[in-house]
């Protein structure tokens, strides 16, 4: 071998070798010389199902718009997640890695979060005071959408709709013949969230207390009250399937129809998100009644304030928060059927679905009612626990 | 300057020596760089290949109810088009295993795979129920829960029939098939296992009727005497039961003399069966109330779940959801989830034409909670229509090896998958001669014995498949039991070559008795590629039964495909 093919050679195993190093040191994980990009803060959202969509569209523009914090992009990401679900998965410490922000269904959640919290961590989590307290970001109520034949058949009988009369309809042995509807109805079928995936369902519940005791204030000895839990267990009788039901009540309403629930108290802006697919899909619209004791979910932005938590990813999380309350996304949320916080935006926006529904009973202004008070844990816990002995082992 | 010879000799032995020099280090040179570059090579291909492996990997393994294969195989296929990826760039893997909804739940518990898609969400409370058994009050195991197609259960029945019972004038409920399944012994109908939801949804529409209820069943309505009495008596007019109601459907289409006046399925199969047949089903929504098979995608939370798989299960769900895939699943005949797409759109399936109703049902029965459910189940094996079967194997000299050894354990598995100890097997072994291994008897006498006698088979000896199939045929027409299932499952891997009984007169034998005697259902399994499977057909043909081809791999999965029967 002459010296020139030598060189050649040698040169040829240099361009392999310097290949090869880099191949293995970026196979090993190391980065490729490029210069290093400002670190990005990420916000991770564990949002309650009503609000999920609205929020998840809100953070995609908010993305796309390519906010900052302290220099650094702010990336947004929302994960879905019933509210109990998220309680109880906070308080296991089971997130992994842990949200950012928690927007619960409502306020009470998040205090019972801190309850269980305090004991473990010394202090609230969450705060309820300052600058990073919890603040709700839109509003929704529970009303009554029951099908629209259905609910004329039951006005017809009990001149009003409201936990006694759907508990009377329920208990009817003769189905919607004895109400005065036809018989291929079958019997009258209520539907209720099951509360262990949807808190719509706990709040059902203590709704239906507080009619039955014409209080707005439940506790334990109410909800431990044999006759009171004979009377609920009647109710819950009249629910065809808690197994299928998803965490999606209204959108199982609208999608298996009246087969499977003449109607329910379930939270508006649900209701709203489906009149159209029902009336699409069942050729029948719903008619929204609102009940005398009125619960109200409020969507508290909550940021979790451990040290897992940095300054900058509290604050990026505060400038999703405003975001969430300018005017433009608060329109957003009312085209979704949620009422805004924000009082520079009105229910009466064209193609809104307050206007858009009038006719079915969507009132903009909620009449004068009752507000039903959040029950503290005992009695949540009770209930559910009653829940899970005598409805779902029935 | 000149140079002395010496001096000329001593440089030029100089510059030799240099230019060796030189060349000894460009070779250690270019030695050292051929080893580090080879060293690079080396530890670049190790570095690479724990990532070419992970590639493999399926990112989601999803547990999914057989029924479904066609629509989810099809989605699946466009998913994979899209060339999904995860946000650290990886490429989305999903891997669906068939597995009955019934047996999910264990395959859930253990870890196996990370999703599941039954037919109904009726399953998913077994899963949360096993979960909680296993790992404690852990919280569900069913995390987050999509649909994306659906459709409700229902009672497919030629038009005649229908009409017979006064279709469409007049709503036809579960108890007008009973009654007439009592009443006309003429009438054929069927619903598969408790296995899946369409047999477990007719076999709690038995139980209610039973128990004279539409809603509230309780342990005590379903194991009352009263009521599983009723149930037998409903169960014995069941002409068999199946591996799904797919295959029932496909039976159907292929004709022969299995021919069914109703029997239960998905609205979507007579959709299904509506545009490949002239002979025309309807979809009857009974009248008491049906169940709807939701599909629901469900992600297991179990513990250490990657977050890849997280990713895959948001990226498979989203695309469930999306338009192309939604536009999939009506054209298939289901309903689709998204409620903005019209049931009566252009090119909809869901029409008249195609019998059935897109405003129907209008109710459903109350599904009762878990534990009523497995109790219903349970019981159901007992108030079944019971069978007698009669397992015909071949021991010949050529089953000799690997073949007898997953004959053997084939055979094993059929006898667990029948539950019920009521229900009657037999053995006989066939080489050159025939023997009745074990007598026909209930399982609860000698279920033990057959499990001795399998594992002691041995082949050799010549084929004598006839003499075979006509002993076991003998057999249950000299017991003359009318009130059971008659069946005699033959498996061969081999050509007849010693039987005194030639074939055409085996067909006229069964025939004739099929037709005078007890009518006995033979299902014959072709062993291998030297099976003679005309034989075997002409023997199935003519008895209403079925020829299904094995091997080594999957003869233990035909056996208990088989099981389903009875």
């Amino acid at each position: 071998m002459n010296r020139t093919r030598l060189v050649f050679v040698a040169v040829i195993l240099l361009a392999i070798g310097i290949v090869g190093a880099s191949y293995a040191l970026r196979g090993a994980g190391g980065q490729p010389l490029e210069p290093q990009k400002q670190q990005k803060i990420e916000v991770r959202v564990a949002c309650a199902l009503p609000v999920e969509p609205w929020v998840r569209q809100a953070a995609d523009k908010f993305n796309a718009e390519g906010h900052k914090q302290d220099g650094a992009p702010i990336t947004v990401q929302v994960i879905a997640v019933d509210g109990l679900t998220a309680r109880s998965r906070f308080e296991r410490g089971d997130f992994d890695p842990l949200p950012t922000v928690w927007i619960p269904d409502s306020r009470y959640l998040v205090e019972l979060a801190n309850l269980t919290l305090r004991q473990k961590q010394g202090r609230d989590v969450f705060l309820t005071d300052g600058e990073y307290r919890a603040r709700p970001i839109a509003v929704s109520l529970f009303a009554w959408g029951i099908y629209s034949s259905r609910a004329k058949v039951l006005q017809a009988k009990y001149g009003t709709i409201n936990w006694r009369t759907i508990h009377d309809a329920a208990i009817a042995k003769g189905g919607w013949p004895e109400l005065g509807g036809q018989a291929s109805w079958g019997y009258f079928k209520l539907v209720v969230p099951n509360p262990r995936r949807n808190v719509g369902g706990l709040a059902a519940m203590v709704a239906a207390a507080g009619e039955y005791y014409g209080k707005t204030r439940i506790g334990v000895d109410d909800v431990t009250n044999p006759q009171f839990q004979a009377w609920l267990g009647e109710l819950m009788g009249a629910v065809t399937d808690f197994s299928s039901l998803s965490a999606y009540s209204a959108e199982d309403l609208a999608l298996f129809g009246y087969s499977m629930g003449d109607g329910g108290q379930l939270l508006e802006s649900d209701l709203l998100t489906h009149m159209a697919g029902i009336q699409a899909r069942w050729q029948e619209p719903m008619l929204i009644i609102y009940p005398d004791y009125i619960t109200w979910f409020d969507f508290p932005f909550t940021i979790w304030m451990g040290p897992e938590t940095t300054a900058a990813e509290k604050n990026a999380a505060l400038q999703f928060e405003q975001y969430l309350l300018t005017p433009d996304v608060q329109r957003q949320a009312v085209m979704q059927g949620l009422r805004p916080v924000n009082s520079d935006v009105s229910l009466d926006l064209p193609d809104s679905p307050f206007t858009k529904w009038k006719d079915q009973g969507i009132l903009q202004v909620v009449p004068r009612s009752s507000a039903m008070r959040s029950p503290d844990r005992d009695t949540l816990d009770a209930l559910l626990r009653w829940f899970d002995l005598n409805v779902m082992q029935r | 300057m000149k140079l002395s010879p010496g001096q000329r000799r001593r440089t030029s032995q100089a510059s030799r020596i240099a230019e060796r020099r030189r060349l000894v280090a460009m070779t250690g040179a270019a030695a050292a760089l051929a080893v580090l570059a080879g060293a690079c090579i080396v530890i670049a291909l190790a570095v690479r290949r724990p990532a070419a492996s992970s590639a493999a990997q399926p990112s989601l393994r999803v547990a999914y109810s057989p029924e479904s294969q066609a629509l989810l195989g099809e989605l699946l296929a466009e998913f994979n088009k899209t060339h999904p990826k995860s946000s650290s760039g990886k490429a989305i893997q999903i891997e669906l295993v068939p597995t009955w909804p019934d047996q999910m739940a264990r395959s859930a518990v253990a870890g196996e795979v990370q999703a599941v898609c039954p037919d109904s969400s009726i399953w998913l409370g077994d899963i949360d129920a096993a979960w909680s058994e296993q790992a404690g009050n852990t919280g569900p195991l069913v995390g987050e829960t999509v649909r994306f197609a659906i459709s409700p259960v229902v009672i497919a029945m030629r038009q005649e029939v229908a009409g017979s019972l006064g279709y469409p004038g007049k709503r036809i409920g579960w108890t007008d098939i009973i009654d007439r399944a009592r009443s006309d012994s003429q009438f054929s109908w069927s619903h598969p296992s408790t296995s899946s939801a369409s047999g477990l949804l007719a076999t709690l529409a038995e139980f209610y009727a039973g128990a004279g209820k539409t809603r509230g069943l309780t342990v005590e309505d379903a194991t009352a005497e009263a009521t599983l009495k009723y149930v037998a008596a409903v169960e014995a007019t069941v002409k068999h039961y199946g591996e799904g109601e797919l295959a029932t459907v496909e039976q159907q289409l292929a004709g022969g003399d299995q021919r069914l006046d109703a029997f239960v399925v998905q609205e979507q199969l007579v959709v299904y069966y509506n545009s490949r047949s002239e002979d025309k089903l309807v979809a009857v929504y009974p009248a008491e109330g049906t169940l709807w098979e939701d599909h629901p995608l469900a992600l297991l939370e179990l513990p250490g779940l990657s977050p890849e798989a997280r990713e895959a299960f948001a990226a498979f769900a989203a695309f469930l959801k999306g338009d192309q895939a939604q536009a999939i699943v009506l054209h298939q005949g289901y309903r689709p989830a998204d409620l903005s797409i019209p049931l009566d759109s252009q090119g909809s399936p869901l029409v008249a034409a195609n019998g059935v109703d897109p405003r129907q049902p209008e109710t459903v029965l109350q599904v009762p909670s878990s534990a009523v459910i497995n109790v219903v189940r349970d019981v159901w094996w007992y108030t079944k229509r019971h069978t007698n079967v009669i397992l015909v194997a071949d021991t010949s000299g050529s089953m000799d090896g690997s073949k007898l050894e997953a004959a053997r354990q084939a055979l094993a598995a059929f006898l667990d998958s029948i539950k019920g100890d009521q229900e009657r097997v037999g053995l006989v072994e066939f080489s050159t001669s025939i023997v009745r291994v074990i007598p026909l008897a209930e399982l609860s006498q000698n279920r033990q014995a057959l499990q001795v006698a399998i594992q002691d088979m041995e082949a050799g000896g010549d084929t004598a498949l006839l003499d075979a199939v006509s002993n076991a045929y003998s057999q249950l027409q000299e017991l003359g039991d009318q009130e059971r299932i008659n069946a005699i499952v033959v498996m061969t891997d081999g050509r007849e070559n010693a039987s005194r009984t030639r074939l055409s007169q085996l067909v006229t034998r069964i025939k004739d008795g099929n037709s005078r005697g007890v009518p006995i259902v033979i299902f014959c399994i072709a062993y291998g590629h030297d099976a003679d499977r005309n034989v075997l057909s002409t023997i199935a043909k003519a008895s209403g039964g079925q020829v299904r081809g094995g091997d080594v791999g999957s003869i233990q999965d035909l056996y208990k495909i088989i099981s389903t029967y009875f």
